[in-house]
């Protein structure tokens, strides 16, 4: 069986907020590029799913050369191999035309992983547009996947509980974070075998976009003044705290 | 322009849709999964019963060719989630998620970059596709039932073999008025309790970082933040959050936020209206008392 997860390198997505700041409407290039953390988590899944199916497991991307290195931290997590279809779009249709493109090479996936949101583009979306164009089954926020049979059954982590659902035939499963899927942190050994494993690349296309314009990407003010309650005394802090929640009244 | 809601039938979501809808029609059709009346009124309805989206795509796009819709609106949820990517590329419709905004003319804003920045698009062609984020708009009251033409899914490509929804005792989130969250910074399992009690006293409920439910202190379903629930509380506790823009995401309509944190350094800081520079296990149980004895 061959499992592919698609993975993504953004800009560093802890940068806190109030260090933030464009270029040419996105992330300033001097953020640190790392794996998107919804991409790892679709990584780890995809590991402990090979472990038990014996199965081979490829890391997909769209991207660009740059983001070689940090994919590979994908492969040291235990991926075979690493394809990367060539292109800086960020149109999700173009993006998924592209990762189509890689699966095609691949020709015998069963199985396709992704993240539930890019760690940048905050979006969702570019699995299920994939899922459609190869006439495959989409699930979002998937947590557990098992294999049975000629089956798959996963369990969807929906916002009062979970479904359990079954499917047969290829399908692209977006993975949610579960304490199970906490993506494990490769071994120093592992990290150096990797830059040995072998990287397909592809040249991408720039067609299909959506019809969307970009007018503008700008960052909120934020105003928020904290009003800092002396702590010395616990006490104390607490009966002026609670004060001034009933005096503003949001008690 | 001619508007289609599909949602499952729940009064808030239902209605904050419609009020969204205004802004491009009068009166929007709808498709309503679940089962029981479909609450409002509206133009056109069709339901489908217990649903699993993906099975739905082929129907769902070949109402929407039929009946030529132009906008048609979801809310961020595994439904919106499941059906807005397949749907667009199904219909070559343009789709925009997590929508934040809506201005004239089809622009639109959504959050990136894990809510730092805020990107405007205007959308060229119809049919379109737009998932609402929660919380952003005020449900609209919805009047009276519409009765539906009920409807199979065409596709069994999924099988549902079983639902669970956990039990809540007390208030469900998005309804609090008053949350209190724990993160990382909580330490241990055991320590969410103190957290369940001062929730309990004050009426509330109780929510989790994404760092809270990656170490399994508090179940998926508790996680507040850009990919877990949208909340707008009165009050909002922040306890052992370090403040990231992913978790502020689910947050921004929140009227006070409270931090406790021992860091004074930490980004939640930054959205708090009071903040205690504390460890929380020595503020918590006195706040708690405290809230008790007020009563
Ligand atoms: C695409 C994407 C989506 C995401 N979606 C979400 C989301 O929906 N929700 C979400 O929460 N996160 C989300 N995240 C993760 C987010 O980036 C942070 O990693 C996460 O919010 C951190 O959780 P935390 O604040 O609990 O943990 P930490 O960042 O580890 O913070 C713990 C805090 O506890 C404080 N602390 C420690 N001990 C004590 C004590 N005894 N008393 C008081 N304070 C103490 C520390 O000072 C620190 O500030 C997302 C990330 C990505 C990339």
């Amino acid at each position: 069986m061959h499992i592919a997860v698609l993975a993504k390198v953004v800009p560093d997505y802890e940068v806190p907020a109030m260090d933030f700041e464009l270029s040419n409407n996105r992330a300033h290039e001097r953020f640190s590029r790392m794996l998107g953390l919804y991409d790892e988590n679709a990584i780890e899944t995809g590991i402990q799913l090979k472990a038990k199916t014996s199965s081979s497991l490829t890391i997909i991307s769209y991207g660009t050369d740059g983001d070689v290195q940090f994919l590979r931290k994908g492969v040291a997590m235990g991926a075979d191999k690493l394809i990367l279809v060539k292109g800086t779009s960020d149109d999700p249709s173009v993006i998924a035309q592209n990762l189509k493109l890689a699966v095609e090479e691949l020709g015998d996936v069963d199985l396709i992983l992704a993240g539930q949101q890019s760690a940048d583009m905050d979006r969702g979306i570019v699995p299920g547009i994939l899922a459609q164009m190869l006439g495959a089954t989409f699930i979002p926020q998937v947590g557990y996947i098992e294999s049975k049979d000629d089956l798959w059954n996963v369990n969807q982590i929906t916002s009062t509980g979970k479904r359990e659902l079954e499917f047969k035939g290829l399908g692209v499963l977006s993975i949610t974070s579960i304490p199970e899927n906490v993506p494990r942190i490769p071994a120093v050994r592992a990290i150096f075998a990797a830059k040995k494993k072998p990287v397909v690349k592809l040249d991408g296309v720039d067609q299909g976009k959506m019809a969307l314009q970009e007018i503008s990407v700008e960052i909120p003010k934020s105003e928020s003044v904290c009003e800092f309650i002396n702590a010395d005394d616990p006490n104390e802090a607490v009966k002026t705290l609670l004060n001034r929640l009933t005096e503003e009244r949001f008690i | 322009m001619k508007t289609l809601i599909i949602e499952n039938i729940d009064l808030k979501k239902i209605g904050e849709l419609v009020t969204v809808s205004k802004q491009f029609c009068d009166a929007p059709d709808i498709i309503a999964l679940g089962e029981g009346d479909i609450p409002g009124s509206f133009g056109k309805a069709w339901q489908f019963g217990q649903a699993v989206p993906a099975n739905l795509v082929s129907t769902v796009s070949n109402i929407i060719k039929q009946e030529n819709y132009e906008v048609i609106l979801m809310s961020v949820s595994t439904l919106g989630s499941g059906l807005a990517g397949p749907l667009s590329a199904a219909l070559a419709a343009p789709a925009v998620t997590e929508v934040t905004a809506i201005h004239p003319d089809l622009v639109v804003d959504r959050p990136v970059y894990g809510g730092k920045a805020i990107i405007q698009h205007k959308i060229e062609s119809t049919p379109t596709i737009l998932t609402i984020r929660r919380k952003y708009f005020e449900p609209a009251q919805l009047d009276g039932t519409t009765a539906a033409t009920a409807l199979d899914a065409v596709e069994d490509k999924v099988t549902l073999v079983a639902e669970t929804h956990e039990q809540t005792d007390g208030i469900p989130l998005e309804d609090a008025n008053v949350i209190v969250s724990g993160g990382r910074g909580i330490g241990d399992p055991e320590n969410f309790s103190m957290l369940q009690e001062m929730a309990h006293q004050l009426n509330g409920a109780v929510g989790a970082s994404r760092g809270a439910v990656d170490e399994g202190w508090a179940s998926p379903t508790k996680q507040i933040g850009q990919t877990g629930k949208i909340v707008a509380p009165s009050v909002y506790f922040a306890v052992g959050i370090s403040g990231a823009s992913q978790h502020l995401a689910g947050i921004a309509n929140s009227k006070c936020v409270v931090a406790i944190n021992k860091d004074e350094d930490a980004n939640i800081f930054n959205r708090a209206r009071f903040g205690v520079v504390c460890d929380y296990k020595k503020i918590v149980p006195i706040l708690t008392q405290a809230i008790m004895e007020g009563k």
